[in-house]
């Protein structure tokens, strides 16, 4: 399909109405950006996700967009309830995957030396699921629970605190879910990853705060200049990925009966008030809430980790969790779109929420200054604290980007990095990494990555969420 | 393990894909699968224990191939299941019927190379080309 790409301002690219399109795609970029966006089919796939039935005022792209299958990473469409789509291609198969952020009362600079001791405990101690299993073993009862309960499933059985759950996006459980509606192989594919990172861009690292942007809100967030801080990132495991298969393939059969045509078979999808639609919200849930224990019991021996390597009472340590968001899911949400309210299946396919302050949605503690969002850089840059702003409200639905992107393919970047010892090169600059398989690392080098300053310098300037803070890592685990 | 280096792998920014060439359709869908294996795990898997019979059911050939990969990548994820040979007793394009034999996931005798999430539709094509088969076939990992 052709289409043409449209400047606006400095941050914002409009591919106007054509064809099939049913509403424009509009991409927060920059210059600096925008030639390597072209380069790959990710902008063809903000044209696709355009032409799919109820999608409201946008097919939008964040500015680490690149290409997915299907919906683009980076990628968030807002669809009517009444005549719109849920598509599972538009969640991805990862459901909930997301960040959470652990601030602690310690100076990074006191634990440096420690690190490499800490960086090895750490990858004892929380399993990565790949080559080997988790901790826990849950039966499919175990499992039901946890898909409905979610994080309150892993705080009952003594991973962490009532006051994790208060900083948890939705309270860390997503209601509505049905463990009836989740296959037997999902169940069987969950039943030992619970507690456990996975591999990819997965990873748990440690970072001092190198940069605060915004004293009031970093104050708000408990953040301080040399803090130690612990950036968690993984998601619903095979659990997940198996539910987003599962129901994919019952779509990619149902979507030909409903009078479209789709560009490409992983827009498959479901009208969001049929009961094929209804059924897959309800597994979704369950993986959303999977995932949310799952963060939460990977954080439960971080800290515990940390109290016994650094040898700190947890009083000492105060390693509390800041927020934990998720940057794949879609969710049934009231936006106000040119003067009307409407309620809207978002989809959010690697793009996080960004709430603005005074939102209810917004967790006490935080609401005068706007909900935490956490952007991971890759494992040798940085990452980025920000707040939700009333931009994202008035233009993307309440959403931002949620990382740096890849700029190169794994091909591309193992080629890059091609006899090169990516673990000593990191250690030179002071950056302990330890991983499971040597192929992740080199997959993972830096230069596979846009860097993530741009795209947060993008969503900060076009008024999506507003810098506060800026983290450098001082050790990581992979799996 | 059979060698096979049958397949190469596509540039996908997010992802990973592999082109698989086959003198015909049943060869074709063999080399998939053994493909897909050898990019997830390598270790000695000639200890066989199991046999199974597997059918698999889609809409045309591409589908079936979505389908039958997710088979096997279900047969590891789930079931701890390696595929180390192949039997096709029938197959069409709406169905698919073969035997696998299999070995264990053994930690000390296995290496896991990467964990591919899914097998999915995205740009699949399956197809007659030249004086052979072609497959293109995405994974998420």
């Amino acid at each position: 399909m052709d289409f043409k790409i449209k400047k606006i301002d400095e941050w914002r690219f409009l591919i106007p109405k054509t064809g099939a399109m049913r509403v424009p795609g509009l991409i927060f970029s920059s210059s600096e950006l925008m030639p390597n966006i072209k380069d790959d089919q990710s902008l063809l796939q903000v044209v696709n996700v355009a032409t799919l039935p109820g999608i409201v005022k946008h097919s939008l792209a964040m500015p680490d967009i690149h290409w997915g299958y299907g919906f683009p990473i980076g990628g968030v469409a807002a669809f009517r309830v009444e005549d719109g789509i849920i598509s599972p291609g538009g969640v991805g198969y990862d459901i909930n995957c997301g960040t959470r952020l652990l601030t602690t009362a310690l100076f990074a600079s006191e634990v440096r030396p420690k690190t490499k001791a800490l960086v090895s405990a750490l990858f004892k101690e929380i399993p990565t699921g790949v080559g080997s299993r988790g901790k826990i073993r849950l039966s499919k009862r175990e499992e039901s629970e946890v898909a409905v309960k979610g994080a309150s499933w892993a705080v009952k059985k003594g991973y962490g605190t009532k006051e994790d759950l208060e900083r948890t996006e939705d309270q860390g459980v997503m209601k509505g879910a049905d463990p009836e509606v989740v296959s037997d192989r999902a169940y069987k594919r969950g039943h030992d990853q619970l507690g456990t990172l996975g591999s990819g861009n997965h990873f748990l690292e440690i970072q001092s705060v190198d940069e605060i942007y915004d004293e009031d809100t970093a104050s708000a967030f408990g953040l301080f200049e040399g803090q130690l801080t612990v950036f968690i990132h993984s998601g619903s495991r095979g659990f997940g990925h198996q539910i987003c298969d599962d129901f994919l393939k019952e779509m990619a059969t149902h979507v030909r009966q409903l009078g479209f045509d789709l560009p490409d078979r992983q827009l498959a999808c479901a009208y969001i008030g049929s009961d094929m639609g209804k059924r897959y919200l309800a597994g979704m849930a369950c993986a959303a809430n999977y995932a949310w224990a799952n963060r939460q019991m990977i954080m439960h021996w971080t800290r515990e980790t940390f109290e016994k390597s650094l040898e700190v009472s947890p009083n000492d340590l105060k390693m509390e969790l800041l927020y934990d968001v998720c940057h794949n899911i879609g969710k049934l949400e009231t936006h106000v779109v040119d003067g009307k309210k409407l309620t809207l299946c978002v989809h959010r396919k690697g793009a996080t929420r960004s709430l603005p302050p005074g939102h209810p949605d917004v967790p006490h503690r935080y609401r005068e200054v706007g909900q935490p969002v956490l952007i991971p850089g890759d494992m040798g840059t940085c990452s980025y604290i920000l707040a939700g702003s009333q931009g994202a409200m008035e233009e993307s639905f309440g959403s931002t980007c949620h990382g740096a992107g890849r700029a190169l393919s794994r091909k591309q970047a193992i080629k890059a990095a091609k006899g090169r010892a990516i673990d000593r090169e990191l250690e030179d600059r002071g950056i302990f990494v330890q991983s499971r398989g040597k192929t992740t690392l080199k997959e993972e080098i830096s230069e596979a990555y846009k860097d993530v300053s741009l795209v947060v310098e993008a969503v900060h300037m076009a008024g999506l969420a507003k810098k506060v803070a800026k983290l450098r890592p001082l050790g990581v685990i992979k799996g | 393990m059979s060698s096979v280096s049958t397949y190469e792998i596509i540039d996908h920014t997010a992802d990973l894909g592999i082109i698989v060439k086959g003198p015909d359709v049943e060869q074709l869908f063999i080399r998939a699968a053994l493909a897909m294996t050898e990019l997830m795990v390598k270790g000695d898997s000639s200890d066989i224990v199991s046999t199974s019979e597997v059918v698999v059911q889609g809409e045309d050939f591409p589908d079936l191939m979505v389908r039958w990969l997710g088979e096997i990548l279900y047969l590891f994820e789930g079931e701890d299941l390696i595929v180390h040979s192949i039997e096709i007793k029938s197959i069409g394009p709406v169905q698919l019927q073969a035997t696998l034999t299999l070995s264990s996931f053994k930690p000390e005798r296995h290496q896991v190379l990467r964990e591919i999430k899914a097998v999915t539709y995205h740009g699949i094509s399956v197809g007659k080309a030249n004086s052979g088969w072609e497959a293109r076939v995405i994974f998420d990992i």
